[in-house]
């Protein structure tokens, strides 16, 4: 193993909060979605005034849902006025064809074993970047919308149910709209392996220290050994 | 038929004199808090307007939508078709039939133009220009293009005129489409359901017989009177869904107790409707009241929601017997059977590496 010779300070506080807020957050709402849509235990015989088994499980999943909607809010926040050279999406720039061409590409042609050197980036890289894009900022808003949209139901009439209730008719009924919000929220386990895939494997190709970054906000390079 | 009848006509045909006709138009004028200077201004009203000509149309249906409306107990049928609205035409309810009921539409529409309410109730078959539903020779394409051209407005009943119902429902053999894909240039109500609940029926139309207005209407199109909050917000079995209490198969401890039927595919929670307000037949039972789980049936194409007994519904492109969870499943263990290939190709790969390195070493 090589001397360290290069610290980073990549993924300022803002970055790392949000992103442990949001992992929390996203296995939450996960666990507790799928149990309201597919609730398992039974309280035992007696009188349902006692119990709160549904309503637990929706509570928790409404505040989390409050809290990642604030969360996101944040992040989009920090990104626009954080002036944070790496927390505000720069690696990302799907209108511009130079980017598409070389840096994605080059990329792509790494993860597919077709070259062996691996481009190597201090935040994220071009298909990384595409990655976060479709999955955490397209995802993630369409569980926002399509959440609220459920949630003004409650309240015909209410704040959610005028902002966001359009959601409704825009997928042809309240029931349609629940399935897509069931079956989008499978994208976030998906994305979950991928990501801990794709960190694990660059730490150990790259020796970058990807995976420690997000928790102490640097990484590092590692000076090659004398052969 | 009696045509152009006022409310004067009403009560001169009721026995009632003009003496007492009058001291009714006073009596009316103090209770709405009118100065006496607006009495002649009633008296003119009353005999003068006229009950609200309703042409009601049958197109591709079951008439379930008819047979709902005449069981209506607030207001009664007979109130309503004799004191609110003159119910011109209607080929279920009508005495005379053929050319002479077709006369009368046509009459209706000629007296009234651009006054009369249009109720259709049934959808509109498109296909091979609407010959799987013809009505009195025509076709109902043409029939309700030709009655909607001077309509005031336009109620749609039920499911089927609403939304399509089971006529629309995959593959659509006969190309049935709800009204509002017709009729696009006349304000429509919705009164979705299969049929509607008679008193949400009569509602509407007592409605705009007492405004002459349409009532307000929600983003679908629907009265929000009736259709603002789902099933679930009023159910009476709500309490056990909060508390987690649910049916689990038609026979257990919990059907016999009257638990919350959500996991036997109850579409309570998505579904606006006023069964567990109103009730059906006078406020007897809705279907949750019998311990049959809701089948969304004032919801838009329910029928390719199924299956009734699942909260879940099929993934259409992906045929039956596939869901949400089962496709989630399948896809998170794909992108992790990827990973761990991609890793294996990648050891292979860093080891060949080391090797050669090790080599030329």
């Amino acid at each position: 193993m090589g001397r360290l010779i290069e610290e980073i300070y990549v993924w300022r506080l803002p970055v790392r909060l949000y992103h442990w807020i949001n992992a929390l957050c996203t296995v939450v709402l996960l666990v507790t979605g799928l149990y309201i849509a597919a609730p398992l235990f039974s309280p035992p015989l007696g009188e349902a005034v006692f119990y709160k088994g549904m309503s637990w499980w929706r509570y928790l999943h409404f505040a989390t849902a409050f809290i990642f909607v604030a969360n996101f809010l944040f992040r989009l926040y920090w990104a626009l006025f954080g002036g944070d050279k790496y927390g505000r999406f720069g690696g990302f720039r799907p209108w511009s064809p130079s980017w598409w061409g070389k840096p994605f590409l080059e990329q792509v042609e790494s993860y597919l074993f077709l070259r062996t050197d691996e481009p190597n980036y201090v935040g994220h890289n071009p298909v990384a970047a595409l990655a976060h894009f479709l999955f955490i900022f397209c995802g993630s808003s369409f569980m926002i919308f399509s959440g609220l949209a459920m949630y003004g139901e409650n309240n015909p009439g209410g704040f959610n149910s005028v902002w966001f209730g359009w959601m409704i008719p825009l997928f042809g009924s309240s029931y349609t709209l629940h399935w897509a919000h069931h079956l989008m929220a499978w994208i976030f386990p998906i994305y979950l392996i991928m990501h801990l895939y794709a960190v694990f494997r660059h730490d150990v190709v790259d020796r970058t220290s990807v995976t420690s970054s997000i928790v102490t906000g640097y990484k590092h390079k590692v000076e090659e050994e004398p052969v | 038929m009696q045509s152009k009848q006022t409310f004067a006509d009403l009560f001169r045909a009721g026995g009632v004199s003009r003496r007492d006709f009058l001291k009714f138009c006073s009596l009316t004028s103090v209770y709405l808090g009118l100065s006496p200077s607006m009495v002649p201004s009633i008296v003119e009203a009353m005999e003068k307007k006229v009950r609200t000509p309703v042409i009601w149309l049958h197109g591709l249906e079951c008439t379930c939508c008819s047979e709902s409306f005449i069981r209506s107990s607030h207001p009664t049928i007979e109130d309503l078709i004799f004191n609110m609205i003159s119910l011109d035409y209607d080929d279920v309810l009508s005495a005379t039939a053929g050319h002479q009921l077709e006369d009368v539409r046509r009459k209706t529409m000629k007296d009234y133009k651009g006054k009369y309410i249009l109720a259709v109730e049934g959808n509109v078959s498109t296909k091979d220009d609407g010959v799987y539903c013809m009505v009195g020779g025509d076709s109902f394409l043409n029939t309700i293009k030709e009655t909607a051209a001077d309509a005031a407005a336009i109620i749609a009943w039920g499911a089927c005129a609403s939304f399509g119902c089971v006529q629309n429902a995959d593959p659509n053999p006969s190309g049935a489409v709800p009204i509002s894909d017709i009729i696009k240039d006349k304000p429509i109500v919705k009164v979705p359901g299969c049929p509607p609940i008679s008193e949400v029926m009569t509602g509407v139309v007592t409605h705009f017989h007492t405004f002459g207005t349409l009532p307000e209407l929600d983003r679908f199109g629907r009265p929000k009177a009736f259709y603002n909050t789902r099933i679930h917000d009023k159910c009476y079995r709500r309490a056990f869904f909060e508390a987690g209490m649910f049916v689990r198969s038609f026979d257990d401890e919990g059907t016999r107790k009257g638990w919350c039927l959500y996991k036997m595919g109850c579409k309570g929670p998505t579904t606006y409707n006023s069964c567990s307000k109103i009730q059906w037949n006078g406020g007897t039972s809705f279907p949750i009241g019998s311990g049959h789980p809701c089948i969304g049936c004032s919801e838009p194409n329910f029928w390719d929601k199924g299956p009734f007994y699942t909260r879940l519904a099929e993934v259409p492109f992906l045929g039956s017997d596939s869901n949400a969870d089962k496709i989630g499943v399948i896809a998170v263990g794909a992108a992790a059977a990827g990973a761990a290939a991609h890793a294996a190709v990648t050891a292979v790969k860093k080891a060949k590496a080391g090797s050669e390195d090790n080599d030329k070493a």
